[in-house]
């Protein structure tokens, strides 16, 4: 709360609304928290390659951003933490598993019970290590994002005039509310179930499995544009889905505590004090069901995976 | 444009690169050992509550077949208990019959030598009586009796004894 506060005061003239976006949304393009000279470089030669130049929208900048730093962040304390958990856990076979491996334990079966051998069917394991690796990307990244550990930091940065620290608290910390990552991770699912079909049933005959057998031939012009479509529709809902959920819950989580600091802008110093119970209650409760539906998005984006992959494979005839 | 829609092929790029090399990462050291050891723990589980299934149909049937072989047991020592009674009945009764039949063999044997006794006892008193009278008559005679006369007389008194003994 401390560094909301800090934030209206340095953007003084922001609209509430202003303030909650930039809160949410990544840092400007040229905004580095490092300067690496390799990714630049890299940058410059990797969209020239591909003819984009340096102010176009498309311009591949690889600069390390604030979303990037937390992807990288997360990835590392997601892969050391459950490769820690489960190694412990299988290195002793009969132990009871600890609380932490539990949880991980319970989505695992859940997924692998109601999902994976529902949707995917017996020879699941092929595709578990994705499904799995999604839903646990994703939770991370939704849950991290809960916890103000950035704008901690950030505080501390202003406080200390330390630039790598202050520069931290800009933007949003929770990716999965940026849709250029949802929409990598949707990338990926759309070429895991047009691999898995392609994997099964060989490549002709994977889009021809698209449009339903033993239907009137008229209606092929219909069907077909429509499964076609479909496909593509699917991911950009995927990413859509994700990006809009944890955005939403966080642009009113901020927008309830700037509630605090118009008040007191507009109404002097008491009415900021007055309203904030208010504004804190509301923003507790937010934050519940953001937990709830940082828990349900993941498990949501996993199982339409799960769901695209099995429509691929498991085909009516 | 809206920053939260701002297009970021870079970030696209990273969360790419970083998804993939996580998903092969876990895959190799967290997904694949789980997944071995949970299915694994659920064989044991299936494994074990079949085995214990049939440890109590084992146990049924053992308890079944125990019951058997004590009705069985319970049977056969009955029919043993009513044969031994009737043997031993039988033992008896054959020691009592042999043990009549001795006893009346006995008796008669010892009638018998009775009889023979008597009848040797009456003879030599017969004869003595005829010895007797032989003398007491030649003594009251005083002179000896033809034999004619002796048989005579001596047929007469055993008429007369075989009288008076019939009457005693």
């Amino acid at each position: 709360m401390f560094v909301d506060k800090k934030i209206t005061e340095t953007h003084h003239a922001q609209s509430p609304a202003d303030t909650a976006i930039g809160h949410v949304a990544n840092t400007d393009h040229g905004h580095h928290i490092f300067d690496v000279e390799f990714l630049s470089y890299l940058s410059t030669k990797i969209s020239s390659f591909f003819g984009i130049s340096e102010n176009s929208m498309f311009f591949i900048n690889l600069g390390i951003t604030k979303h990037v730093f937390v992807l990288l962040f997360i990835s590392t304390l997601m892969v050391l933490s459950i490769i820690g958990l489960i190694r412990n856990y299988i290195s002793h076979k009969n132990n009871i598993p600890n609380k932490l491996m539990s949880v991980v334990e319970m989505f695992v079966v859940y997924l692998k019970d109601d999902v994976l051998e529902n949707f995917i069917g017996k020879n699941y394991r092929e595709w578990a290590s994705l499904i799995y690796t999604i839903f646990f990307f994703v939770l991370f990244a939704n849950i991290s994002g809960l916890i103000p550990f950035f704008d901690l930091l950030g505080l501390f940065g202003k406080l200390g005039n330390n630039e790598l620290l202050s520069n931290l608290s800009h933007g949003g910390a929770t990716i999965t509310a940026n849709a250029n990552v949802t929409f990598a991770i949707a990338t990926i699912t759309f070429v895991a179930f047009i691999g898995a079909g392609i994997k099964k049933y060989g490549f002709i005959q994977h889009w021809k499995n698209l449009a339903p057998s033993g239907l009137a031939w008229p209606l092929y012009f219909v069907v077909v544009p429509i499964e076609f479509m479909g496909l593509f529709i699917r991911p950009l809902a995927l990413t859509l889905r994700l990006a809009g959920n944890m955005m939403g819950g966080h642009i009113a989580l901020v927008i309830f505590i700037t509630f605090i600091f118009s008040m007191a802008d507009s109404f002097g110093a008491w009415a900021g004090f007055g309203i904030a119970p208010f504004s804190i209650a509301l923003a507790v409760g937010l934050t519940m069901l953001e937990l709830l539906v940082a828990v349900i998005q993941a498990y949501v984006f996993a199982l339409l995976t799960a769901v695209f992959i099995g429509m691929a494979i498991n085909v009516d005839h | 444009m809206n920053p939260l829609l701002t297009v970021d092929l870079g970030l696209y790029v990273w969360t790419l690169v970083i998804f993939m090399t996580v998903l092969f990462v876990l895959k190799k050291y967290a997904w694949n050992p789980l997944l071995d050891f949970i299915e694994e723990r659920e064989k044991d589980i299936a494994n074990s509550l079949s085995m214990a299934e049939s440890a109590k149909s084992d146990l049924e049937k053992i308890k079944d077949e125990s019951q058997k072989i004590l009705d069985q047991a319970k049977k056969e020592g009955k029919v043993i208990v009513n044969d031994s009674k009737q043997k031993a009945e039988d033992a008896a009764n054959n020691i009592l019959e042999k043990a009549k039949v001795k006893s009346d063999e006995f008796i008669v044997d010892a009638k018998s030598k009775i009889e023979i006794e008597k009848q040797r006892a009456i003879k030599e008193i017969k004869e003595e009586v005829v010895d007797l009278s032989i003398d007491l008559a030649s003594k009251i005679l005083q002179r000896n009796v033809n034999d004619d006369d002796n048989d005579k007389f001596i047929k007469s008194s055993l008429e007369a004894m075989n009288i008076d003994e019939a009457k005693s």
